[in-house]
């Protein structure tokens, strides 16, 4: 029971044995096996974690893309805007120039014409003055009737200044 | 008939027990009752030579149990570890799996993740030692842990390891220098530790299961009825088990301490 003989050797060589066997029969696959099902795994993971860095990538560039069409349209819309509105501004600004020339025309027109209408009309009103004194001269030489002309020439010619 | 005791042992825990005629003069009645048990307890505890090898010598009994249970462990591993499947495993793979994966972590958690290549080795004695340890309920033989010849064997192969896994890890040179730190006046003491170490793990081993062993040996020649049943489920199942746990977790913790 308390002796050590050769059967220590033996016991020795045969744990020897049976840890070679076990390491053949047992450990080599199963380990084998359960490290191929980790790279499995791993494999599975590090594909699903670039496919989806792949994704966000994809993503940023297509959120650029839109962002950029969008603030290209907005540009578009705004130079559009100021573009019309320069044309509308110079349009307008061309007819009021337009429309004061015209009325400025219209002014000098009327203004030529009054003119010409106002020494048309004193030339016969002299006339008409002329024939009505060499009438009144001719029958009667009355001093009311010549005051009164001149009353009237007066007036006329007063009318002719406040106009 | 002394020498048949080995085949009779298979039969100690089957109800034919009063009929073996190993044991005619257990139930004698009278004063050398006492002297009978002991006669008793000291042929159960005797490790017979089996049979002798011409060149080799004696064989005992504790050799053949071992290679009993190595048939079986190497069996086992067959049968268990065909149609391995990396995908959808079987039931059988799987609870392989996670026994397997359980053990790899345990030792790993001691010994580091760096030095697995230890981890086979630690898990085969674990299995050998569990298995050895119960044999004696499940199958009826002596358990061979009994032995001092092969808790010695094991202990030498636990000294061999711890002291060649500081070895490998750090060199020759930094192994005999740990001998001197922290100072050179423990030098004696850490020499001594390298079998200090073993002989702890050996006697261990040896002297729980002895104890074990004539602890149920003496219920069952005391009391054959039913009591010895919960006994043996701590003498054999857990105290078994729990010598194998500890025999490889301490032999971790040593190399362990042997790498850093």
């Amino acid at each position: 029971m308390l002796s050590l003989d050769l059967n220590l050797v033996w016991n020795i060589i045969n744990l020897v044995v049976l840890y070679l066997l076990l390491r053949h029969f047992l450990f080599k696959p199963v380990m084998g096996i359960m490290d191929k099902r980790r790279q499995i795994i791993e494999d599975g993971l590090r594909n699903a974690q670039d496919a989806q860095n792949d994704a966000m990538k994809m993503k940023q560039e297509y959120e650029d893309a839109l962002k950029g069409a969008k603030q290209e349209s907005v540009q578009i819309v705004e130079n559009a805007r100021s573009a019309a509105k320069n044309e509308y501004d110079r349009i307008v600004a061309e007819a009021g120039e337009k429309a004061g020339s015209i009325i400025e025309n219209a002014k000098e027109t009327v203004r030529v014409e009054r003119e010409r209408t106002m020494r048309e009309l004193q030339g016969e009103i002299a006339g008409l003055a002329v024939a009505s004194a060499a009438k009144i001269v001719g029958k009667t030489a009355d001093q009311d009737l010549y005051d009164q002309f001149l009353k009237e020439v007066g007036g006329t010619h007063e009318d002719t200044d406040e106009k | 008939m002394r020498n048949n005791s080995f085949f009779c042992a298979k039969k100690r825990c089957s109800p034919a027990f009063k009929a073996c005629p190993a044991h005619p003069h257990s139930f004698r009645k009278g004063g050398s009752n006492t002297g009978n048990l002991a006669d008793t307890l000291m042929e159960e505890l005797n490790c017979e030579t089996v049979f002798t090898l011409p060149v080799l010598g004696g064989i005992s009994e504790s050799v053949v149990v071992t290679w009993i249970i190595m048939a079986v462990l190497v069996l086992l591993s067959i049968i268990l570890v065909r149609n391995l499947k990396v995908e959808n495993p079987g039931r059988v793979q799987l609870a392989l799996e996670a026994g397997i994966g359980w053990a790899q972590d345990f030792f790993e958690g001691i010994i580091g993740k760096e030095n697995r290549r230890y981890v086979p080795y630690l898990i085969t004695v674990l299995l050998y030692l569990a298995f050895a340890n119960t044999i004696a309920p499940l199958f009826g033989f002596k358990p061979p842990t009994k032995d001092l010849n092969v808790t010695a064997g094991l202990a030498i192969m636990s000294m061999c390891l711890i002291e060649y896994s500081g070895i490998y890890k750090n060199g020759l040179k930094h192994w005999v220098k740990h001998f001197a730190s922290p100072v050179p006046v423990v030098a004696p003491i850490m020499v001594l530790e390298i079998v200090i170490r073993p002989l702890s793990l050996c006697m261990r081993l040896f002297g729980n299961m002895l104890a074990g062993f004539v602890v149920m040996e003496l219920l069952k020649i005391v009391i054959p009825l039913i009591v010895p049943i919960p006994v043996s489920f701590y003498f054999d199942i857990f105290d078994g088990l729990l010598q194998a746990y500890v025999f490889v977790f301490l032999t971790g913790l040593f190399m362990n301490e042997e790498m850093e």
